[in-house]
This record gives C-alpha cells, sequence and structure tokens, in this order.
C-alpha cells in the first residue's frame, strides 16, 4: 500500500518535473517571439494547458501552496490568452518569476526547503491581472459572418478572431462533410493540414441538413494565403472554401507570403537556440509517441546493469570450461558448436550492455532550458542585453551526470552574465554589439562529453586575479612572480577566490569556482578556463558520458590488484628509487623538468607484501590461473622496480606508486556499503568478471588527502 | 533466492526502542524461530527473518583502513558486501576457515552485511517461556543480545531432527541448549 502510494507519488513528481521543464522551453520561445514583435498564441495556449493540469495533480496530491500558485499562474494566462494582457517583458517577468515558484514548490513537496515569498508573488500576479483591459467587439461586425456562429464562440475564439481581423488576416469558412465512423480521424487529419498554414479559430457543425452517417462542419480559419491558394492546397472537391467578406471599411490585403506557416513560424533560428522546443512541438503532433514511453526507476536500470554483470562472469566461467574442453579431441565437433553458440552469446550480450547504457542516456537539453531561464533572469536583472546561442542540445549524457550539472553550469552562467560580460555603455563605448553573446556548445569527444561556456565579455585579467590573491592572502608576491599568465588565471578554481568587486544577487553567494571544480571532479570530470582580455572567456567541461561504465587501469599492490579511472590517469612510468627527493617531508620525483609529489599506495594503504590477493584465509581456489600467470610475469619483471601511475586532476598531479600495471579494463564501480563508508581513498569496488572483486581507487580524495597536509610525510597517516 | 530469504521480511528485533524483552515477541504468536550458529564454544542465534541467505566461505577481497572486524567484500549476484568476521567482531580470538565455516548474509536494519560464523546448526522455534529477556538476566549483557534461548532438548529434536547430529559433540557441555539471541540491528552497527 505504502509502495503503492509512493510510487504514485513519485509518478506526479515526474509528471509535474517535466510540465514545469514544458512550461520553461515555451516561456523561452515566447520571450523570444516577443523581442522579434510577435505572440505565438499556439505557444501561450499550451503554458495556459500546462499550468492547468499542474493545478489539478497538485491539488489532487493535496500540495495546496503548488495548487494556489498554478491558479493564480492560471489566472494570468487567461488573461494573456485572451489577449487582454499584452505578453511584454514585464509580464513574461512575471511568468518566469511563475516557473520558478512552481519549481522550488515542487521541491518543497518533495521535502526541500523552500523560500520562496508566494505574497509577493500573488501581489505581482494581482497587480498585472488589475491592468487587464476589455476591449470591444466592433471590430466583429464588420465580419459578414452568421451570427449564430459569432454567438456560439468561446470567449477565446472571439480574442483570436478579433486578432485576426484587427491584423488584417483573410478569414475563411470551410465546409467539409465527414462520414460519422470516421469523422474522428479525417477531421484531425484535415486539422494537421491546415494547421501548417492557417490558424484554426473555431468548428461548428453546420446549420445546413445533412445525411443520416454523415456531418457538416464550418471550420473558420485566419490564413494569408489567397483563397486559390488555399483551394489548391486542399485538392479535395469535399471541402468548399469561401473567403469571409468583410463590410464596408475592411480591407482585404494584397500582399500574400508564399511561404507556408509564416505567420506562425518563429525565426528558423530557434531550432538551435532552444533545441528543447522542438521537442515539444513534435510531441504536440504525435501525442500517440508520449504513450509509447515509460519512466524508468534508475535503479532498476541498475539491477538490470549487475545482471548483465553477473552474465559477464558467466561468459568468462564458460569460456574456461571451453579451454579445457579444446585439449580432448574426441569433442572437436562438438566444440566448435558450442564456440560458435559463445560467441553468439558474446555478441548479444554486448548489445544487452550497449543497450541498457542508451536507456539511462538523456539529452542536455532539459539542464540548458534551464540555463536559458537562468540567462534571462540575470540579463534582466543586471540590465544587460543577453543572447544565449546552444549548439549540441541533444547530446547524450547519463541521467545521473545531467543532475549533477545543473548547479555548476548554473554557476558559471550567472558568471558570465554578472562578471564576464560588460555593461551596455561599456560595450558601446569600446565598439562591440550591445548585445553580448553566451554561446553554449556540448559535444562527444570519444567517450566524454564537452561542455563549453564561452562570452565575448571582458575576460579574465591575471593582473586582478594576482591582485586579489595577495589581498587574500593566498599567494605571495614571490610566488605570483613565478607564475605564468595561465596559472595565475587558475587561481580562481582556488577556495575563497572571488574577484566581483562586490558581493551580488547573482553569483556573489560564496560559492564559487572552487565547488564548482569539486562537484565536477566528483563526476569523474574537470574544468578548464581560456581568457583573452576585452575578448572573452571559455570554460571548458569535460565529463564521462556515463558513470556506469567506466575505463580503468588496473594495476597491483603487494598482491592486491585496483581499478583507477582513465579518466585522471595522465600517464604511467617506470618507477625509479633513486629519482625520489625529499622536498619539505614530501617524497618528490622529476618529471620532465618539474616536481611531482608521490605516494606509495602499499604505505598509504598499509599493505604488506605477504598477502595474497583477495584472500582472508586460504582456500583451495585462492589462486586463479590469471593470478597465477600474473604472478609469474611480474616476478620476471622485477617486481621491486614498480610504476608511477600519475593522477592528474585539474591542476594537481600526484604519482601513484604502484608495483605492476595490468592494463585496461571497463569497469562499472559499484558503492561499498554503509558501514564502509568511513574509509577514505576507494571510490567502490568492481566485479572483474571472473569472481574476482577490485577496489576502485578513488582518485580525488587521494589527491587531497596527500596534497592537503602540509610538509606531512604521508607514511603517518591516520589510517 | 533461498528459501530462507523466501521465508519474508518481518523483523520484529527492527523494532528501535522499548524495552528489550519486548524486542523478541513483537509480532509474532509466542513462537519465534531462529537460526542457530556456533562461534568458538558459543551458541548463538539470529532471527531467522533477518538471515537472507546462508553462503559457504568464499573468497573476499580485502579492504584497507577498514574496521578492524572487516574480513573485506564479496560480490552477491553482482551486489558488493561487506563481509565481517563475528569473531573478531565480538572480540574473539581469530581462527581459520574451516568445512563448517559459512557466511550468513545478515540483514541488520541499514545494510545486508555477510556475517561469517564457525558453522551454522539448527533452526529453533523459541515460546517466550523458553527464552530469558535480556532485561531480566541482567544489565552486564552486552546490548546486542536481546536475550538467552533454553529450548527443551525433547521438542527441539522432534521439531528438527538434523539438530540432532549438529548437537552430538556438545552435548558433554551443559549448557549446551543455551542460545545467546543477537539483535542485528545493533550487531551489525558497525564501529571503526
Amino acid at each position: 500500500m505504502t509502495d503503492d502510494a509512493d510510487r504514485i507519488r513519485e509518478e506526479f513528481f515526474a509528471e509535474s518535473q517535466e510540465i514545469v521543464e514544458a512550461l520553461s522551453r515555451d516561456l523561452l520561445l515566447l520571450d523570444h517571439g516577443q523581442k522579434e514583435g510577435r505572440t505565438d498564441p499556439d505557444l501561450v495556449n499550451s503554458v495556459f494547458r500546462g499550468v492547468h493540469t499542474l493545478k489539478g495533480v497538485a491539488g489532487m496530491f493535496g500540495y495546496s501552496e503548488l495548487s494556489e500558485s498554478s491558479h493564480a499562474l492560471e489566472d494570468l494566462l487567461d488573461q494573456v490568452r485572451l489577449g487582454r494582457i499584452a505578453l511584454t517583458q514585464t509580464a513574461l517577468d512575471v511568468l518566469f518569476e511563475g516557473v520558478e515558484v512552481l519549481q522550488r514548490l515542487l521541491g518543497a513537496a518533495r521535502g526541500e526547503s523552500h523560500d520562496v515569498d508566494l505574497e509577493g508573488y500573488a501581489r505581482r500576479i494581482r497587480n498585472l491581472l488589475n491592468s487587464a483591459v476589455e476591449r470591444d467587439s466592433d471590430s466583429l461586425a464588420s465580419l459578414d459572418l452568421d451570427p449564430g456562429v459569432l454567438s456560439v464562440l468561446t470567449e477565446y475564439e472571439e480574442h483570436r478572431l478579433r486578432t485576426s481581423v484587427e491584423q488584417n488576416i483573410p478569414l475563411y469558412q470551410l465546409r467539409a462533410k465527414f462520414a460519422l465512423a470516421t469523422i474522428d480521424t479525417e477531421l484531425e487529419s484535415l486539422k494537421q493540414q491546415v494547421k501548417s498554414f492557417a490558424e484554426i479559430i473555431t468548428y461548428l457543425p453546420s446549420t445546413e441538413p445533412t445525411d443520416d452517417d454523415a456531418l457538416e462542419l464550418v471550420i473558420l480559419c485566419a490564413s494569408r494565403r489567397t483563397l486559390a491558394q488555399f483551394r489548391e492546397t486542399l485538392s479535395s472537391s469535399a471541402i468548399v472554401v469561401d473567403l469571409v467578406a468583410r463590410r464596408a471599411g475592411s480591407v482585404v490585403p494584397s500582399i500574400v507570403p508564399s511561404r507556408p506557416g509564416e505567420l506562425f513560424d518563429l525565426p528558423s533560428a530557434r531550432g538551435s537556440m532552444f533545441p528543447g522546443a522542438q521537442l515539444a512541438k513534435d510531441a504536440d503532433v504525435t501525442p500517440r509517441a508520449i504513450a509509447k514511453t515509460v519512466r524508468v526507476d534508475i535503479e532498476k536500470l541498475d539491477h538490470l546493469m549487475n545482471v548483465v554483470g553477473e552474465l559477464g562472469i558467466v561468459k568468462s566461467s564458460v569460456s574456461r570450461i571451453i579451454e579445457t574442453l579444446s585439449e580432448r579431441p574426441e569433442l572437436k565437433p562438438l566444440l566448435a558448436e558450442l564456440h560458435r553458440a559463445q560467441r553468439a552469446f558474446e555478441r548479444n550480450l554486448a548489445s544487452l550492455q550497449e543497450g541498457i547504457l542508451d536507456v539511462r542516456m538523456v539529452p542536455l537539453s532539459q539542464t540548458f532550458d534551464r540555463l536559458g531561464r537562468a540567462v534571462r533572469q540575470a540579463s534582466r536583472e543586471r540590465d544587460k542585453e543577453v543572447r544565449l546561442a546552444v549548439t549540441g542540445a541533444d547530446t547524450e549524457v547519463d541521467k545521473l551526470i545531467v543532475e549533477e550539472l545543473v548547479d555548476p553550469l548554473l554557476h558559471i552562467i550567472r558568471n558570465a552574465v554578472d562578471h564576464g560580460l560588460e555593461t551596455t555603455e561599456a560595450r558601446q563605448r569600446i565598439g562591440k554589439p550591445i548585445t553580448g553573446t553566451i554561446a553554449l556548445n556540448a559535444y562527444q569527444k570519444g567517450n566524454h562529453v564537452v561542455i563549453e561556456i564561452e562570452d565575448d565579455g571582458a575576460g579574465i585579467d591575471p593582473n586582478k586575479v594576482a591582485a586579489r590573491a595577495l589581498e587574500r592572502a593566498i599567494l605571495t608576491e614571490d610566488e605570483i612572480a613565478d607564475m605564468t599568465v595561465e596559472e595565475i588565471r587558475q587561481l580562481i578554481f582556488l577556495p575563497g577566490f572571488s574577484t566581483a568587486r562586490e558581493v551580488t544577487d547573482l553569483s556573489g553567494r560564496g560559492v564559487g569556482m572552487d565547488v564548482v571544480r569539486t562537484n565536477i571532479g566528483r563526476l569523474g570530470g574537470v574544468v578548464d578556463v581560456q581568457s583573452e582580455v576585452g575578448v572573452g572567456t571559455k570554460f571548458t567541461l569535460t565529463l564521462p558520458i556515463t558513470l556506469a561504465i567506466v575505463n580503468a587501469l588496473v594495476l597491483t599492490v603487494r598482491g592486491q590488484v585496483f581499478a583507477i579511472p582513465l579518466s585522471v590517469v595522465q600517464e604511467a612510468l617506470f618507477f625509479d628509487e633513486r629519482g625520489v627527493r625529499q622536498v619539505e617531508g614530501r617524497e618528490v620525483i622529476t618529471l620532465r623538468g618539474e616536481s611531482l609529489p608521490i605516494a606509495r599506495v602499499a604505505q598509504l594503504f598499509r599493505l604488506d607484501s605477504g598477502h595474497a590477493t583477495s584472500m582472508s584465509k586460504p582456500s583451495p581456489n585462492a589462486i586463479t590461473p590469471q593470478q597465477a600467470r600474473r604472478e609469474s610475469t611480474k616476478t620476471r619483471a622485477g617486481s621491486t622496480r614498480g610504476f608511477v601511475v600519475v593522477a592528474s586532476l585539474g591542476q594537481r598531479r600526484l604519482g601513484l606508486v604502484v608495483d605492476a600495471l595490468e592494463g585496461q579494463r571497463d569497469i562499472i564501480t559499484k558503492p561499498l556499503g554503509k558501514s564502509l563508508a568511513s574509509v577514505k581513498g576507494i571510490s567502490g569496488a568492481t566485479d572483474l568478471g571472473d569472481q574476482r572483486v577490485i577496489l576502485v581507487l578513488d582518485a580525488p580524495s587521494i589527491l587531497n588527502e596527500i596534497l592537503a597536509q602540509d610538509g606531512g610525510h604521508h607514511a603517518r597517516l591516520p589510517s | 533466492m533461498s528459501n530462507l530469504a523466501k521465508r519474508g521480511t518481518v523483523i520484529p528485533s527492527a523494532i528501535p526502542h522499548g524495552p528489550r524483552h519486548d524486542r523478541i515477541w513483537v509480532g509474532t504468536e509466542g513462537v519465534q524461530e531462529f537460526l542457530v550458529i556456533q562461534l568458538g564454544d558459543q551458541r548463538m542465534g539470529l532471527p531467522l527473518a533477518s538471515v537472507r541467505e546462508i553462503l559457504k566461505v568464499a573468497p573476499v577481497t580485502l579492504v584497507p583502513r577498514a574496521p578492524r572486524a572487516v574480513l573485506g567484500i564479496l560480490s552477491v549476484r553482482g551486489r558488493i558486501t561487506t563481509v565481517i568476521d563475528l569473531r573478531l567482531h565480538l572480540n574473539m580470538p581469530e581462527a581459520s576457515d574451516t568445512r563448517s565455516s559459512r557466511i550468513l548474509l545478515v540483514h541488520g536494519g541499514e545494510e545486508t552485511l555477510g556475517v561469517r560464523v564457525d558453522a551454522v546448526l539448527n533452526v529453533v522455534r523459541l515460546r517466550e517461556s523458553e527464552v530469558e529477556p535480556a532485561a531480566i538476566v541482567g544489565s552486564e549483557l552486552p546490548e546486542h543480545v536481546m536475550g538467552i534461548g533454553r529450548p527443551f532438548r525433547e521438542r527441539m529434536e522432534a521439531a528438527n531432527p538434523a539438530a540432532r547430529v549438529a548437537k552430538g559433540s556438545f552435548e558433554r557441555d551443559a549448557d549446551a541448549e543455551v542460545v545467546i539471541l543477537l539483535d542485528p540491528t545493533i550487531l551489525l552497527r558497525l564501529r571503526k
């Protein structure tokens, strides 16, 4: 029972979240259209419907604040829909605030805390509502329409009709007969056909008598096409198209745009500007596509992934059996068959794994829509004109990564508006276009996704950064003198650093770029910054596509096997004991002329050479054939020599001294249980597929541990 | 899934507060089933419902910096499971694995842990009259002990013939029938 209730509640959250995201998308499109001086009535309607639905479901689940806020927003949208409130930037401000309020209340319903000023929000809506104007219906009187038709129009339909008349868009009346049995599908297909070049205002049953099994409909629509073009397009003799004439004083424009759909199309750039909107449009057209998708708890996918891992283990045991059997010549024919079956199994298993990974992937467009909202808000608050240009929003990333990405990206993008872009006056003065541009680009690069946030603002001035570092006593003058311009720019990632002269609402919230770097690092990613004074700044985030499977380097230390994600491994070199120097109590080697601090994993983890891999106590099958082979090769290579695995995260590097390298593997990192939560330096474990479980090194945590201790010796680390 | 795991997940001991002796009997009709295990010369009982599975001892992967009682980790059908040595956990001397050593998967409220024991003996059904709640036995008992079970020999043998075999070597001990009943939620709380 509780499970069911929880599940339904989860459904509600997921649905509401989708509605809010769609609202955000539609509002961004409306905002864009407004700036170009047009309003797409379909979009207004879509926003209205979304808020209406949200109001309903929120009420059903007893979230009264959410329901009431939706209700207020719905009232406002209704007036906008009816043309009583113009969709100005001010009105859009309130609508965008509405989305933000709904988003926060939704968070609150999930148990997060919120500090929404509901009263202020309600007041702003009321103020807008009070500005609503009633319009007279005189303009309709000029139409040569059956008064019976006019009297049954809804308020909204009347508004749309009036708008068309006022904008001198010709009105057409279509008469079409439908058989009762097929009216649903036929009417729908006619509507789809007409929609591309005309706005359907209403359709009503005709007053003229028809056959018993047929119904004649009168469809009233507005279109800039000529009557001839209209008739030609429909190309069906069963449909009669007539122009609705206007009485004295009205003008039918002679100009006729030739491109279909021009009236309602937003600029073609919108596809790239707000890619999410395209999805919304498509969904509108094919409602059935929605019904074919399901929401799946990510835990269920994790479970499937585990099963795939298990199958991998089965696969390797079968391989071992085949290997043993291959020594028996009498089994040859059977073995060949077994081989074929095994290969088919492997192939299908690989595609199963790929399929599951694919399901976890979601496009970045949802995240980018939120960023679009943030940019708009920030630019309004700072009174800067900003254009957000998005590319690659369809790039797909693991669902879990997408969720963690929102905050860091928001921070960077707010910074760009707040500190990156110059003020309008400053831009004018130096001859830059008044509208600043922030480009958000995403693309896939091998097993990584790259996200770039680039602005054409003032750039990061290394002198200012250096001055701030001195002021905050982060560095001394001598230290700064030794640094390159690039190194100085990297200082912005240090904790407690902020070049903003004043704390603003937008980005001066005490979290800095260091938090961004930490959060991205937690996802196994890195942040880099490039900047040129006067030209702009570019932040580049490089992230693994999925957390589920990562490419890792498998290594051994004192016979115990570990893995380390390759994303943090810069290189691996032979370890030479003679090259180790002591610098301030820390062991350091020289790599290409630079000092590299090292950590001996055996000491760090207190591993004794006496331990056999993964055995607590002796057992008959303790050493697998693989291990036995490995042991022997290692001896030949000389196990005392070892390797240094250079781990790098951002600007920090650390050499991990290990005994041997085993090669690369794709691994699925699984978390250790709660009972081992206190264990630092290990991020999880993975099944190697041959019944070996190995530990995955947590490079960021080890780096922090070693590099944080000032001059301390890591042999004395607390364990 | 093992038969044990299918027995349902009602864990009476999961009731966090209240007098100790209540922990044993909540939600039962006066009879509780315990899995009896051997640890050194002691017999201990875990509520049967908390035991998800019994595994043969398998190689575990050592975890550096883990609490002392942790033997390592094990993959149980893809799930990484922490295995503890109940001997070390209860400050008893270490012992090597024998043929009878087993790893029990025990659900302890927060997490299901692997618990290595010397041997798994039998299942006992205990009536309320056969258990001395810890609150009565005395305050010197550790917190993870929820009572002392004293099953009547005749009934135990009748109910589970296998018990007769397992019992064999302990008959000399006058206290052989005493089962220390453990509370998994408290037992499996690991301290470093």
